[in-house]
């Protein structure tokens, strides 16, 4: 048996240079019959828990055909290339302790080095070079680094030699040999590959390309000679080393000194959180008693006690009392702040007593009885799952205290690997391959978001691109192997691992572009996979809404309130404000979509809020469970649950999918669907959770559907039944929602609704301080309010603050005041003087006195004339122009002084009155709305003689009958499959949702997309619950009017350039909409 | 590959440019003007409005040139020509428009040449070039006198950054007119004194004059006709009759000429261009001529004179000190300068494509890794040669068969070297081989995108003969049956 194992094997996790997955490497290997092999990535270990993963993945599978288990060895290392010229030498550790001298190298690479680099020389491998195994990959054979290693590392350094055939190979392997033999190292064969097979030279052309930013054409000579950088099998290894079989034996005998496998990273919690004394069970039991004798006082109602005690059953067992301790410590630091920052947890282990008890969340289980599935299930050895929110413009403070508390070397971010897309791969390898610009830009245009996994064929030919001739073949090829390729290594959003012990000796750190993160290399799967724990520190800025909202109402004297304002969630008046589908500015429930639904669902609980915000999504949508389960909850239709045939329990889907009338709505049931009908095994079901989580596995889905039905049947379901379920679960592919956060979200929902209901004005402010956030534009909000009868009044330099503010209007109720802060451009720091100033002297009499004693430059003082903000000197914005211009800039008091003698003998100009039209686009020009008017009312007179109605026409207005409605266009959407399109227009008098079909949009595309006015007609539609929709049928751009609104330039003036269209000067009067592309 | 449109016209065409990492819209055609697509959009969002848009990227350079050849077409009514970017030309025509029958028929003449280059060509007369080039570029309508067309334009008509212009609209001084009528003090110290220096250089109140693109040439002679001349003898002949002419006064000011540039302008406008440069100042006719002579003959296309010449004009942009100099008797070694002018004359004189040099190219496949190209041009890729390794007998030969030789083989399977082989009816045993160097194919080059490896390898027969042999096609993986080639011999 000619034995041999692989021990330079790169993967894509050597970015643009390795041409095939770890996992292809790892079965390349296994298939040649290979004793082992090592991956070894460049500079990295990223991709070594996938090569991990599919190992044991193959025992799986051989298992469970039968085979006996496979003799192969996975070592994993890396390929260390240095900055001072040494050669490159993979490094394997032999022990645990070697892994943490390997991760620590590394780390210390990178955060020397520019972000996505990692600076290396040789004295520090020699510093870290503890239980290492050494391969020195020299081209020639370099003796003095050989004999410095060896000295370094005695007996544990190896050259590399590999056999590439370029023409003088044998000669170069007898050099090699008596460069080691006088190193006194062995020599250890390797084909140092970078794919798994022949066939994939082109990519690995192409990714080279890529790497140079070159194409293909001209890539010359940095192009590899040959395709002989594939696994080799053993045979072929001898033959190549017949000059010196040791080297190839040597690769066995390397391998067999290895002692360290992954699985032996050993994960432990910080026990930070538990003070001196005690044990951390102990410690969680005490804060939660304590915490519920608080609450419910001594005696603790039957049902609590048994929920706690259930608990710290399942949390002891499972050894998770340091995973709620750390949570806890994130969310009691949040609190402990001033002003405290708002937090929120979600996620299968946040809805239990226990995190309710520690503050983690503000749902009480006890009140709602929540869950089929507890939090943590005891044979899914799973981490349990919380993530947090925090506020959004604080979340920052919270991560760089967990920096602060376990130090960088145990705490750091999850990576993410950023993969190709379509997008990006058709534009790289496009450019590789010299298509230009021009056609790789129309290929990608077409793909509708960039999300999808697989470019399918059909794109390609919509475009009118033959997809058999050979350069388009060729392209898309290449392209189909290039998806999913990693493209570098990226932080994610906030998920967090924290450590016991270093985290730098368990996995290597970055520096992230983001200045003061750094976070580790591997990602979210890849620490499932290791059993490692992740705390989720995630940003939400509707906390940070809610917190204004609370700050305004303790400034205002209308309470003091926390997330737990309303624990019982139950107040009639604040459902009955969302049945009429008054939501705008809630959270989650604010777009048209929601809007429509609520008054269909008609919410009257938090479990009804919890079904709203996760039945508005693409999975229920296109699983088609949104009707039914309407029709049964209205009680139109009967609540039927199918049943297996005996001896099965016939109310086993009754228990599952009674609370949502037997229609799955949330992706736990989907789950529970396969393995309670279906008959899954955890780990089917599990593996049935990831391929709906991730678009990798898009060719895995057909073999679930097959085992679901067959299932199902086999159980005495019907096969169409059986249909039905995998296609509800399928549905949820990308976007199914669990139960556990919409329930968080729900909560959310709810305070929001009610602080909206009871201080309309608050909310509004709140709302308009926390942006950018949620669905709506200031305007929309603004109108809101004043719909809701706040007065809303301008932005003014003796009124304004930085941030919108309340003050007692006339009538004593609250007023929303505007702030600086609507202005475009107007810095926080001219606000904070222009306040700054106010306070201490009192308010401001003249314009010269504002920029004297707030020091504003010119550009301050024309922003603040341009938003009219200087309402109380009685100037108009034409006038405060006018004479801001002239206004010199803060500066010395006494040539001030002088100039400002100067000031008053001017010849009078006579300037024109701005007509009130004007002030409207100038007001939408710089502030994006307009307190004076809408920019509507002034075409309306020409639309009225067009016989076009007004929005709030409609709602009087026969169904049914063909009219026309016109109006600025506010949001255009393409939800799900892009069957219609959703354009929300307005006018003066209110909005109008626009439904138009995918066929129509085409002929009507331009018109559609480029419009800020249009005009439709169509097909007045209402829903039996009131919700109003125009089916449209013709569409017309009217942009045009907008320049009736009198900024434009004075007739008979052409624009400038010969032959063109618009000046860049053309400023848009109304700015653009939301939109979906 | 990609079905391009016949040509613009057909469908709506733009042209793009980056900007910080975004496709935009530098520049669109009427017809997607027509459509919705404005300059600084992002080609994301205009390609959503209209997925049709056939764009190319945007070539600042060349319609820089193509303004600077329009240009070109003016000096033949005046010398003072300025560019009036991105789209413009500015003439100074004081005095000369009674050359082309005033100014009615010097832009009859204008529009008709110009109509060759642009469909939309715009122009005005006016007392100041501001004037000028605010009535061309922004009037919409004929008016009683030019005082009042301007008085009728917008203030964007004074070209003004766009924050003054918005300011001026915000104040409600909307046109020239509104801006002329008031008192310019307050204007002054609210829109700077560029505004107002700007409206007076407008309304003439000002002195304003243009800056011509190039200096007159620092000397120049010229020929007009009033028939025009169309064989080459005759244009040659004028040229040698300037010659001559800038012989004299070179000498008088004891100056050579570097440079010298002809430019023939055709009755229809196009104009064409000649010119010699030398490594010495040179001034004496007959070497002039000839040089000329010899740049019009190795022009690759005739001088097509169209309808004929009406005007031609020497200059001589480059000038130098130019003494009486006396040959040194020592000599010297031949310099790189020396070799360069060499390269030039024999190139002007024998044709630039017969005087070549060799030029390595960027690929593994042997037979193209030189290149053969005109001296004259430097090699263009940033190639070097392969620095032979010390101590390492050369990879390839110096000579090889171009095609390269069939030969009959016996070697091992699947890849051993070669034991003996039959070239040309001879048997050769090879004693010594090394090798293989395998050689995949361009798979990019190919339709089926893939191609044969090549294996080879560097062979010594008994006689010590050396070759350079290859394998075509790595058995079974490509081919069955590898066929066998010489390709060239060590020396």
């Amino acid at each position: 048996m000619t034995g041999f194992a692989e021990l330079a094997a790169a993967t894509s996790y050597s970015f643009l240079r390795g041409a095939s997955h770890p996992a292809d490497m790892v079965a390349e290997a296994i298939g040649q019959g290979q004793a082992g092999i090592g991956i070894a990535d460049r500079n990295t270990v990223a991709g070594v828990v996938r090569a991990h993963v599919a190992l044991k993945q193959a025992r799986e599978d051989a298992a469970a055909a039968g085979l006996p288990d496979i003799p192969f060895r996975l070592v994993v290392g890396a390929r260390l290339v240095f900055m001072d010229g040494t050669p490159d030498i993979v490094a394997y550790p032999a022990t645990r302790m070697g892994w943490g001298r390997l991760t620590r190298l590394l780390t210390t690479g990178n955060l020397r080095a520019r972000k996505g680099d990692c600076d290396l020389t040789i004295d520090d491998l020699i510093g870290h070079a503890e239980e290492l195994l050494l391969i020195v990959m020299g081209g020639a054979g370099d003796g003095a680094v050989l004999r410095r290693l060896r000295a370094a590392c005695p007996g544990r350094v190896w050259l590399g030699a590999t056999m590439p055939r370029g023409g003088r190979d044998r000669r170069r392997l007898a050099a090699l040999m008596r460069v080691a033999g006088e190193a006194g190292v062995p020599i250890l064969a390797t084909n140092d590959p970078l794919y798994a097979t022949p066939d994939q030279r082109p990519l690995h052309d192409v990714l080279t390309c890529i790497r140079h930013g070159t194409t293909i054409a001209e890539a010359g000579r940095r192009l590899a000679a040959n395709g002989e950088r594939h696994v080799k099998p053993p045979q072929e290894m001898t033959r190549l080393f017949r000059d010196c079989p040791g080297a190839v034996a040597e690769s066995v005998a390397l391998i067999a000194r290895i002692g360290f496998d992954l699985d032996q990273l050993r994960y432990e919690y910080p026990r930070e959180p538990v003070p001196e004394g005690w044990e951390p069970q102990g410690w969680l039991e005490h804060l939660v008693e304590q915490a519920a004798r608080d609450r419910y006082g001594t005696e603790l109602p039957a049902k609590v006690r048994a929920l706690i005690d259930e608990e710290f059953a399942l949390i002891r067992a499972q050894d998770y009392a340091c995973y709620f301790l750390t949570v806890h410590d994130l969310v009691r630091f949040a609190r402990a702040q001033t002003p405290p920052i708002l937090c929120q947890g979600r996620g299968s282990a946040a809805n239990s007593i226990v995190c309710f008890l520690l503050g983690v969340t503000s749902v009480d289980p006890a009140q709602h009885d929540l869950l089929f599935s507890r939090f943590v299930s005891a044979e899914r050895r799973e981490p349990p799952d919380i993530d947090v929110d925090f506020e959004h413009e604080r979340r920052e403070e919270v991560i760089q205290y967990i920096y602060r508390r376990y130090g960088r070397e145990r705490a750091g971010i999850a990576a993410t690997v950023i993969h190709y897309r379509p997008r990006s791969a058709v534009a790289d390898v496009g450019k590789v391959l010299g298509f230009s610009k021009d056609v790789t830009a129309r290929l990608v245009g077409t793909v509708w978001g960039s999300f999808s996994g697989s470019m399918e064929e059909r794109r390609y030919a919509d475009m009118g691109f033959d997809p058999a001739s050979p350069a388009v073949a060729r392209l898309k090829g290449l392209v189909d192997q290039i998806l999913q390729f990693p493209r570098h290594l990226s932080q994610h959003v906030g998920g967090f691992v924290l450590t016991q012990d270093r985290l730098d000796e368990t996995v290597p750190i970055h520096n992230a572009a983001m200045a003061g993160r750094t976070f580790i290399e591997w990602d979210k799967d890849d620490i499932d996979a290791l059993g490692l724990m992740k705390v989720d520190v995630l940003a939400l800025g509707m906390l940070t809404c809610i917190r204004k909202a609370f700050d305004l109402m303790r400034q205002h004297g209308l309470g003091d309130h926390d997330l737990g304002v309303n624990i019982d969630a139950d107040d009639p008046a604040v459902y009955d404000m969302l049945c009429r589908g008054d939501s705008i500015g809630v959270f989650q429930v604010e777009s048209r979509a929601q809007i429509n639904m609520l008054p269909r669902l008609r919410p009257r609980c938090l479990y009804d809020l919890t079904v709203q915000v996760a039945i508005v999504r693409p999975g229920p949508i296109e699983g088609d469970m949104v009707h039914p389960y309407l029709r049964r909850r209205s009680q139109a239709e009967p609540v039927d649950y199918p049943s297996p045939a005996p001896p099965h329990d016939p109310d086993e889907l009754k228990a599952l999918l009674g609370k949502t009338f037997g229609v799955p709505l949330f992706q736990e049931q989907a789950m529970k669907l396969a393995i309670v009908a279906a008959d899954f095994t955890k780990a089917e079901a599990n593996q049935l959770r990831r391929a709906m989580a991730t678009f990798r596995n898009v060719g895995t889905m057909d073999g679930f559907r097959q085992k679901m039905v067959e299932g199902m049947t086999r159980r005495g379901y019907e096969a169409a039944f059986a249909e039905r379920c995998f296609k509800q679960i399928e549905g949820f592919g990308s976007y199914g929602f669990p139960e556990s956060h919409a329930l968080s979200f729900a909560r959310l929902v709810y305070v929001s609704s009610w602080i909206k209901y009871y201080q309309p004005a608050v909310f509004a402010c709140a709302l308009l301080n926390a942006q950018p956030m949620g669905f709506y534009a200031p305007a929309q909000i603004v109108r809101d309010a004043r719909e809701h009868g706040i007065m809303v009044l301008p932005i003014d330099i003796n009124a304004s603050l930085s941030d919108n503010r309340l003050e007692a209007g006339a009538d004593g109720a609250l007023a929303l005041r505007m702030g600086f802060r609507q202005m475009d451009g107007f810095r926080e720091q001219w606000a904070a003087a222009l306040v700054a100033a106010r306070d201490a002297e009192g308010r401001f009499d003249t314009i010269e006195a504002l920029a004297r004693r707030a020091g504003l430059p010119q550009r301050a003082l024309r922003l603040l004339a341009d938003a009219d903000a200087f309402g109380s000197l009685a100037l108009d914005r034409r006038q405060a122009l006018w004479d801001v211009r002239r206004t010199p800039d803060a500066e010395l008091p006494l040539f001030a002084a002088a100039r400002a003698a100067e000031l008053g003998q001017e010849p009078d100009m006579t300037l024109p009155a701005m007509p009130a039209a004007e002030q409207v686009a100038i007001d939408y020009q710089t502030l994006r709305l307009s307190l004076k008017d809408h920019p509507m009312t002034f075409i309306r007179p020409i639309l009225a003689r067009e016989g076009v109605l007004r929005c709030a026409d409609l709602a009087t207005t026969t169904p049914g009958r063909t009219v026309c409605v016109g109006g600025i266009v506010l949001v255009r959407q393409r939800p799900g499959k892009g069957n219609a399109i959703f354009v929300t227009v307005e006018d003066e008098s209110g909005i109008t949702n626009v439904v138009i079909w995918a066929r129509l949009f085409e002929l009507f595309r331009r018109q559609v997309m480029a419009a800020r006015l249009i005009l439709v007609e169509g097909v007045v539609q209402r829903s039996p619950e009131g919700v109003i929709h125009l089916m449209a049928a013709r569409i017309h751009d009217r942009t045009a009017l907008l320049d009736q609104l009198g900024d434009d330039p004075a007739p008979g003036v052409g624009n400038g350039t010969i032959g063109a269209g618009h000046h860049p000067r053309d400023v848009r009067i109304i700015p653009k909409s939301r939109d979906f592309h | 590959m990609p079905p391009r449109s016949a040509g613009p016209g057909e469908t709506p065409f733009a042209c793009v440019e980056r900007v910080r990492g975004a496709i935009r819209i530098a520049a669109p055609d009427p017809r997607a003007q027509a459509l919705g697509i404005v300059p600084n959009m992002a080609l994301a969002d205009a390609r959503a409005l209209l997925p049709e848009l056939d764009v190319v990227e945007a070539d600042p350079a060349a319609d820089q040139s193509w303004l600077e050849r329009i240009a070109d077409q003016c000096d033949r009514y005046t010398p003072m020509v300025a560019l009036d970017p991105a789209d413009g030309v500015t003439l100074d025509v004081t005095g000369c428009a009674h050359l082309f029958g005033g100014e009615a028929g010097l832009a009859a003449d204008l529009e008709g040449r110009m109509r060759v280059w642009t469909g939309h060509l715009r122009h005005a007369f006016a007392e100041t070039p501001e004037a000028a080039q605010a009535l061309a570029r922004f009037q919409t309508a004929p008016a009683g006198s030019e005082d009042m067309a301007l008085r009728r334009l917008g203030v964007a008509a004074l070209r003004l950054p766009e924050e003054v212009a918005v300011a001026l609209h915000r104040a409600g001084l909307k046109t020239i007119g509104d801006l002329a009528a008031r008192p310019s003090g307050p204007v002054a110290a609210r829109f700077g004194a560029e505004t107002t220096e700007a409206l007076a250089r407008l309304l003439g109140r000002m002195d304003s004059r243009i800056q011509p693109r190039r200096a007159p040439p620092a000397l120049f002679f010229e020929q007009r006709f009033h028939d025009p001349i169309a064989r080459t003898d005759d244009v040659l002949a004028t040229i040698g009759a300037l010659a001559e002419q800038a012989a004299e006064v070179l000498a008088e000011r004891d100056r050579g000429g570097r440079r010298f540039a002809v430019r023939l302008y055709r009755t229809d406008g196009a104009t064409r261009d000649l010119g010699i440069e030398s490594g010495l100042p040179l001034r004496y006719p007959a070497i002039v001529i000839r040089l000329f002579r010899e740049r019009v003959a190795a022009l690759a296309d005739p001088l097509d004179p169209g309808f004929g010449f009406d005007m031609i004009r020497l200059a001589v942009p480059m000038v130098e000190p130019l003494a009486a100099t006396q040959l040194r008797l020592e000599g010297g070694a031949v310099s790189e300068e020396a070799m360069a002018a060499l390269v030039d004359r024999l190139g002007v004189r024998l044709g630039r494509n017969r005087i070549c040099r060799l030029a390595p190219r960027d690929t593994h496949i042997p037979e193209q890794g030189v290149l053969t190209m005109a001296a004259v041009d430097a090699p263009a890729l940033p190639v070097a040669w392969d620095a032979p390794e010390p101590g390492e007998p050369p990879l390839r030969p110096i000579h090889l068969f171009d095609p390269p030789q069939r030969i009959m083989v016996m070697a091992e399977v699947p890849d051993g070297p070669p034991h003996r082989f039959r070239w040309r009816r001879t048997l050769y045993d090879v004693t010594r081989f090394e090798g293989p160097e395998r050689i995949a194919s361009e798979w990019w080059r190919r339709a089926d995108g893939a191609g044969l490896t090549r294996d080879y390898y560097r062979v010594e027969d008994r006689r010590g003969r050396r070759f350079w042999i290859f394998r075509h096609g790595l058995y079974e993986r490509e081919t069955a049956d590898p066929g066998w080639y010489v390709h060239g011999l060590f020396a």
